[in-house]
């Protein structure tokens, strides 16, 4: 057995370990993740912030809510009543709610009658701490009223209307829905929607509820459309958003897959004219993908959906090293040997494969477990296809070449011996000056954009549903909240207390419309007993004056006499949180309260219509027990951080760059050979101004990777020079799979991905046109 | 959601005024009783409101003014034992003190008020059949005297009326209220008037809800 036979058997034996591994893990469905918070660092220093991130989430996420429109109201309750039994009937769902009980006052008031004398509006309270407060004023207020406004108590249990209006101050129609008929309707423009909402059996982010979802809420579509044809469903779920993404990016995936490892086939074979580098390079990829698959599920128990697009683009940088081998392969000819060839290429391989590493591990260190992903994705995948060359590609190849190595780099060379022997160092300093000078108004243009939604595609007509769903129910589209803790759930009740002052005065400001928050439902024990006593000051304090005053508006002598029996008689009773927990009035609201966490209690008080959120930092710092958390807000910070840590980075790294080729070329040469990849990297950014392209992160990325490998080809290029027909035929085949693969990722429908794949297109593809520069310039060549 | 209390009587506000306006109905009684009052946009009259509740010694009895505009609202005007005013509009409630203080509440913050508003412009746009989404109506008699019974379809609102009663001719003349606990009321409209226009006092109370529903 000789080595090759060895280095064979090993491979092998690594392909079998990831098959199996493969198998292990996972039959024929790739776990993917396609929820977005899971690619998102931990941006909140609370923890705790984080878990009620999560569990906000949660609680919005798995729930599927539909409106149901039709001009004619009967049409419509009828058609939301059959699309609720529709869905029912195909049992994917956990629950289907259309029919509301109708809303029963008495729970309510009954809740609240027994603790009334601790409870006071916020006006009353402030108008009866300053002074006495107009009594009688209150009491022919109630009798005379044409309208009894919102929730009432009976005229004898709440004369002067005090409770009313603590009632009426309840946050309980924050949606701009009604109860009609059983159903929750709203009204606009000639047509009624009625409301119909679906809890997913498990989370949305699984694949198999996402089919089986989407699949039920077609049919039902389908079959409502048939029975009641003018009807309009609109939805709003991240069941259908997160399927939606996987479905494109399993499209993607295909595209991108499919359309490098064609081209790069072709390619292949335009330059080698066998079909054995065909196969041997698939088969490097191949073993590649599959390794960086298997490794990283491995490692992180499922794959992103968005590592898993960048994976696919990864086909053209993993064929790189088997290229080189054919490279060498045609370069011997006849003599060709091919643990020799190996030997020969290996130093270049060797170098290659460190850069990449260095590059993708540095991106692994990112606190972001996307990126980290992608990195570990890339290390593996380019990791498994060297080590294919290194082991089984010289025992695969051990036929010599029969292509002429001229002969296949024919036209590129001849292009290249047409910029040696035309363009002048002269000429080749003028173009760099005009092309700078083309970019340079390009680069004030440049804005950014850090918005947390680069990571996420949606659908526009999954969003022009949700767009119209909020419009019509008033729905909040916010991750912004204020999370209080405290030891007990009486602290944290009085912490929201204090919170809900400064965001009475953001209210008056207009910042924001309104909150909802626990302690508007259960004032906390302190400012009960201060309203006990506001109203033992202002209306129980003179009894014999009270009698007098009901007794001339004509109210029955025991009504005040029963008034301040039971005011006597409730004064040792206090309104618990777990009386209104327990409570059906408080179902609508239980998900503000988180109950027991590690340090304490903790409790969401959620702004609502949020126009400006500028004070909301302030309002919270400084306040111990509340914390302000914005995961959208946070994110796109990092995010920012990263693109100007990321810009600072970009330039050392240029200088790192440079200092490397130095110690192999020299001061001035290595200039040289930077040049073409600097000048791509400025020239693309221009273009991205001009184009009014937002700068991200991720095209940072792009250019950190264009510095990367763009100087690859001006290092092949020099020190291979033109002649080397063979190295520029790997140079080429290099550059151009890769601008491939990630060409066609400019593409995807990620934001994120596209920026990456559009700034690879842009940079790698300028610094290979620019590249044979250091031809003009090398002193090599020249002498 | 809960306010069908408000409901009742904001509906009867307009009723008295509008009931007959609903010239879709069926029953050419209405028809008729319609094209006795549509030709007016806006309608006063003076009114004498008794009710009965269990926790009175006796009727409380309130009188004064009644204004319905087609473009306002409708603007009521107590002016015995206390004045005190209230703006129903489209979007939003007032009450207006004695001392001339403006308290209001818009119909979209209140469970259920916005229904009101909802049978308001329904009342206001002749459109019977949303009318007879929460009420079955029965009308009695001719043109020249007639009486209307609606009874709450809807569970929701049965929780908070009974039945409602109208009477009339030319215009609206009594309206009758039900609640399931016993207590009722009962209002008497006299000196009905048609007009085009409110009056310049009356467009100033209607205040700012002036512009807010002024629409067709």
């Amino acid at each position: 057995m000789n080595a090759m036979r060895w280095r064979a058997l090993l491979w092998l034996a690594l392909a079998v370990v990831i098959a199996i591994g493969g198998t292990v893990q996972f039959s024929g469905q790739i776990p993917l993740q396609t929820n977005l918070l899971a690619l998102l660092p931990p941006t909140e220093r609370n923890p705790l912030a984080e878990q009620a991130v999560g569990k906000l989430a949660d609680a919005a996420g798995n729930r599927i809510v539909f409106l149901i429109g039709h001009p004619s109201s009967g049409t419509a309750g009828n058609a939301a009543r059959r699309f609720a039994s529709l869905l029912r009937e195909a049992d994917a769902f956990r629950q289907v709610v259309a029919e509301i009980p109708p809303f029963d006052q008495k729970q309510l008031t009954g809740l609240y009658r027994n603790f009334r004398f601790n409870l006071l509006s916020e006006s009353d309270r402030v108008e009866f701490s300053a002074g006495p407060g107009r009594i009688e004023e209150r009491l022919q207020r109630k009798l005379f009223t044409p309208i009894r406004l919102g929730l009432t108590l009976p005229l004898a249990e709440d004369p002067l209307g005090l409770s009313d209006a603590w009632l009426a101050e309840l946050p309980l129609k924050s949606l701009k829905l009604d109860a009609e008929n059983g159903l929750l309707v709203t009204r606009d423009r000639g047509k009624l929607w009625a409301f119909v909402s679906a809890d997913l059996p498990g989370s949305a982010y699984d694949s198999d509820i996402q089919r089986r979802i989407t699949a039920a809420v077609a049919e039902a579509v389908r079959m409502l459309l048939k029975e009641y044809p003018e009807t309009e469903v609109l939805r709003v779920g991240s069941v259908f958003y997160a399927g939606a993404a996987r479905a494109s990016a399993e499209k993607e995936v295909d595209l991108i897959g499919t359309g490098s490892l064609i081209g790069m086939l072709l390619l292949l074979y335009l330059v080698f004219r066998s079909l054995r580098p065909l196969a041997l390079g698939v088969l490097s990829v191949g073993f590649g993908i599959a390794a960086a698959v298997v490794v990283t599920v491995w490692v992180y128990g499922e794959l992103h959906l968005i590592a898993l697009v960048f994976g696919a683009s990864l086909i053209g940088e993993a064929i790189d090293y088997a290229i080189q081998y054919f490279a060498a392969q045609l370069g011997a000819g006849a003599a060709w040997e091919p643990m020799a060839g190996l030997r020969r290429i290996a130093p270049g391989l060797i170098v290659a494969l460190t850069t990449s590493m260095l590059g993708y591990g540095a991106l692994m260190l990112a606190p972001f477990p996307a990126l980290s992903q992608i990195a570990l994705f890339a290390l593996v995948g380019l990791g498994a296809a060297w080590l294919t060359v290194f082991l089984l590609l010289p025992w695969l190849l051990k036929q010599p070449s029969r292509r002429d190595p001229e002969a296949a780099v024919a036209i590129p060379q001849r292009f290249l011996v047409w910029w040696q022997a035309n363009a002048s160092q002269r000429i080749c300093l003028v173009i760099t000056a005009i092309l700078l000078c083309c970019a340079m108004p390009g680069w004030i243009q440049l804005t950014g954009n850090d918005d947390v939604r680069l990571l996420v595609s949606r659908p526009p007509a999954l969003l022009a549903q949700e767009e119209k769903i909020r419009e019509l129910t008033g729905f909040g589209n916010s991750s912004q909240f204020f999370l209080v803790e405290g030891a007990t759930p009486d602290v944290v009740l009085a912490n929201e207390e204090r919170l809900a002052a400064s965001l009475a005065l953001l209210s008056a400001r207009g910042d924001i419309s309104g909150f909802q928050s626990v302690s508007v439902f259960v004032p906390s024990e302190a400012r009960q007993r201060q309203n006990r006593a506001l109203w033992s000051d202002r209306v129980f304090a003179d009894e014999a004056g009270l009698r007098k005053m009901f007794a001339q508006a004509g109210l029955r002598d025991e009504i005040a006499d029963r008034l301040i029996g039971e005011f006597k008689a409730s004064s040792a009773s206090v309104l618990r949180l777990e009386d209104w927990l327990q409570s059906p009035v408080s179902l609508p609201f239980r998900y503000l309260w988180l109950g027991r966490v590690d340090t304490g209690f903790a409790s969401v008080v959620l702004p609502q219509g949020i126009r400006d959120v500028t004070h909301f930092e302030t309002i919270a710092s400084g306040v111990p027990g509340i914390t302000f958390v914005d995961k959208a807000g946070s994110v796109s910070h990092l995010f920012r951080a990263y693109r100007q840590w990321g810009a600072l980075w970009l330039i050392a790294a240029v200088a790192l760059v440079y200092g490397v080729l130095c110690l192999r070329y020299g001061l001035r040469q290595a200039l040289v050979v930077l040049m073409p990849t600097a000048l791509a990297m400025v020239l693309s950014l221009g273009i991205f101004g001009y184009l009014a392209i937002p700068l991200t992160l991720f095209n940072l990325m792009g250019l950190m990777l264009v510095l990367g490998v763009g100087v690859n080809y001006s290092i092949f290029l020099c020190e291979g020079g033109v002649r080397a027909a063979a190295t520029l035929a790997g140079v080429l085949l290099s550059a151009g799979t890769t601008l491939l693969s990630f060409g066609l990722l400019a593409f995807s429908s990620m934001p994120a991905l596209a920026g990456f794949g559009l700034t690879l297109l842009l940079g790698i593809g300028i610094a290979v046109m620019l590249a044979p520069m250091v031809l003009v310039f090398s002193e090599r060549e020249s002498a | 959601m809960c306010t069908m209390s408000a409901c009742r009587n904001l509906l009867l506000s307009v009723m008295l005024c509008f009931i007959a306006s609903s010239t879709a109905m069926a029953s050419d009684t209405l028809a008729r009783i319609a094209s006795q009052i549509e030709k007016y946009s806006v309608v006063h009259a003076d009114f004498v409101q008794t009710k009965h509740m269990a926790a009175l010694k006796r009727p409380l009895v309130t009188t004064g003014r009644l204004t319905f505009s087609r473009s306002h609202g409708v603007l009521w005007q107590i002016e015995q034992p206390y004045r005190m005013s209230y703006v129903l509009g489209e979007e939003r409630i007032v009450e207006i003190g004695s001392d001339g203080v403006r308290r209001e509440r818009g119909l979209r913050e209140v469970p259920g008020l916005a229904q009101v508003g909802r049978v308001f412009r329904a009342l206001l746009g002749a459109n019977t059949s949303a009318l007879q989404e929460y009420f079955d109506l029965a009308i009695k008699g001719d043109a020249s005297k007639w009486e209307l019974e609606l009874k709450p379809r809807q569970a929701q609102i049965a929780q908070f009326l009974t039945v409602m009663r109208l009477d009339g001719a030319r215009f609206v003349e009594g309206i009758t209220i039900s609640e399931p606990g016993g207590d009722s009321i009962q209002i008497r409209l006299r000196n009905a008037q048609g007009a085009s226009v409110p009056s310049e006092a009356e467009l100033q109370l209607f205040g700012s809800d002036a512009a807010v529903s002024a629409k067709p």
